[in-house]
């Protein structure tokens, strides 16, 4: 599966980076929002996931393009961080379809990302 | 003579162009001494960074089986990198944000590796230091990578004359503790500030409620800790303490009053309404306020005397009040509040604000 990351901690794209592709699937990273929507449009991911707090761009505006733009296509799994109950929630209004707080282990990452595999294969 | 003064000046100008381009020498000799260095530094900084990184994920991603005696397998170069101050600054940061973001197997393995290079030691080394600000980092460093095993060194500072020292401590206390990491209470001296009050109230809201003797904190002669026991009761539904809780609505401490008026609208007998309208009179107006408040949860047909009587009050906050707690005591309350509004304009129109607040 072919997945955009954007986050800003540079440590934390790394490893995330690293699960992925020990996963087998192919990861684009992206350092702030304007890179992630540019990436996003140009390599059509299968697969979005972005930090919420980002420079540029946050994350919320990130799903609201990407629903507006690949409406039912593209899913999105949102990173917030401990205690932003509002903005996840706020994210779901947007058309995020999982989101995963911080910290989090990255066996719990591998498997909520199994569950697109699924549906983008089906 | 004019030749003479004319030698002078040429010679005080000679002097000055070479003074002034000495200067200019000095000057970018100097700048291009620190462009070099600086340039090594960013290089080195990068190089460790890349080291950092490259370490770290390593760890997080380490799934063999952890040996107690070796450890998680380290490389020799990492070990002579580890004691240059520099690098294992940068490399302790990278540690903790890597914990902070990272949970289960692969934060214990950080944890791991943390012990591993001894790291816990410095931090050791900077409590002992005399800025307050090195110390309270470095028990926050400790905190984070869950050095549960250095719990007795850090207990200490909970007592620490640095407020953000003591907050740190107690923090830690209470993460790695849990209720029972709440015993600094017993004898700390200082006053726990309601920030810090909060942030305790937060650290256990995460934890599965322990019953835990608070009766001593009750009794405490540090005013702040028997505020911080009030809440803790209130928020645990420590029943039991009932008539302790009473006590304290005779305490000479206003803020102890005000928390245990908060504290008996959750915890209450049938009996805790009549305390409260005993001591109504002597109180100042926060403390009234809050005392109607608890009666709107706790109150009964028996005190809508008392709440009738305060529909006439001068003050318009305690009439709305008195409203509210009559509108919520049933029908008979209700009853009482429609009879005295017969007769007052300002009256009528809290209990049609009252109403709508019900009806909303």
């Amino acid at each position: 599966m072919k997945i955009l990351v954007a986050e800003d901690d540079e440590l934390m794209l790394k490893m995330l980076e690293f699960r992925l592709k020990k996963d087998g699937h192919e990861v684009i990273v992206t350092h702030d929002g304007r890179e992630a929507l540019d990436k996003i449009d140009e390599l059509m991911p299968d697969l979005v996931i972005t930090d919420i707090m980002m420079p540029y761009m946050s994350g919320l505006e990130i799903i609201g393009a990407v629903k507006a733009r690949h409406p039912g296509t593209m899913p999105v799994i949102i990173i917030s961080g401990m205690g932003q109950e509002t903005v996840v929630l706020e994210a779901f209004q947007l058309g995020a379809d999982d989101f995963i707080t911080k910290p989090f282990s990255p066996n719990e990452l591998s498997v909520r990302v199994k569950r697109f595999e699924k549906a983008v294969y089906a | 003579m004019v030749l003479g003064s004319l030698v002078v000046s040429l010679r005080t100008l000679g002097l000055i162009i070479f003074v002034f381009t000495n200067m200019i020498l000095i000057i970018l000799a100097f700048m291009l001494i620190y462009m070099v260095w600086r340039k090594a530094h960013e290089k080195n900084f990068s190089k460790y960074r890349m080291l950092s990184g490259l370490h770290i994920r390593r760890t997080v991603f380490y799934d063999g089986q952890i040996d107690p005696e070796t450890g998680i397998p380290l490389t020799r170069r990492l070990k002579r990198m580890i004691v240059k101050k520099i690098f294992r600054r940068l490399f302790t940061e990278e540690l903790i944000s890597a914990k902070k973001n990272i949970n289960g197997a692969a934060a214990i393995n950080l944890k791991h590796l943390y012990h591993q290079l001894t790291l816990e030691s410095y931090a050791l080394k900077k409590l002992s230091r005399d800025h307050w600000h090195i110390k309270a980092k470095a028990i926050q460093e400790l905190t984070l990578m869950d050095m549960r095993e250095l719990k007795e060194e850090l207990f200490a500072y909970t007592h620490d004359r640095n407020e953000l020292v003591r907050m740190e401590a107690q923090v830690a206390m209470v993460q790695f503790n849990g209720f029972e990491g709440l015993r600094f209470l017993d004898t700390i001296t200082y006053s726990i500030s309601e920030w810090q009050q909060i942030k305790l109230l937060q650290k256990l809201s995460n934890l599965p409620p322990v019953h835990i003797e608070i009766d001593g904190w009750l009794k405490s002669s540090n005013s702040s800790v028997v505020v911080f026991a009030l809440k803790l009761a209130r928020n645990y539904h420590r029943f039991e303490l009932h008539d302790i809780i009473i006590t304290c609505l005779d305490h000479s401490d206003a803020q102890i009053r005000l928390q245990a008026i908060h504290c008996l609208g959750v915890i209450y007998t049938d009996e805790t309404s009549v305390h409260l309208i005993s001591r109504f009179w002597r109180e100042g107006l926060p403390h009234q306020l809050a005392m109607i408040s608890a009666l709107q949860n706790i109150g009964s047909e028996k005190d809508n005397t008392f709440l009738g009587t305060l529909l006439h009050n001068d003050n318009y906050e305690i009439k709305l009040n008195a409203a509210r707690a009559l509108a919520s005591n049933g029908l008979k309350g209700q009853a009482v509040l429609m009879d005295h509004g017969a007769s007052d304009d300002q009256l009528n129109n809290i209990i049609t604000q009252v109403r709508g607040e019900i009806a909303a």
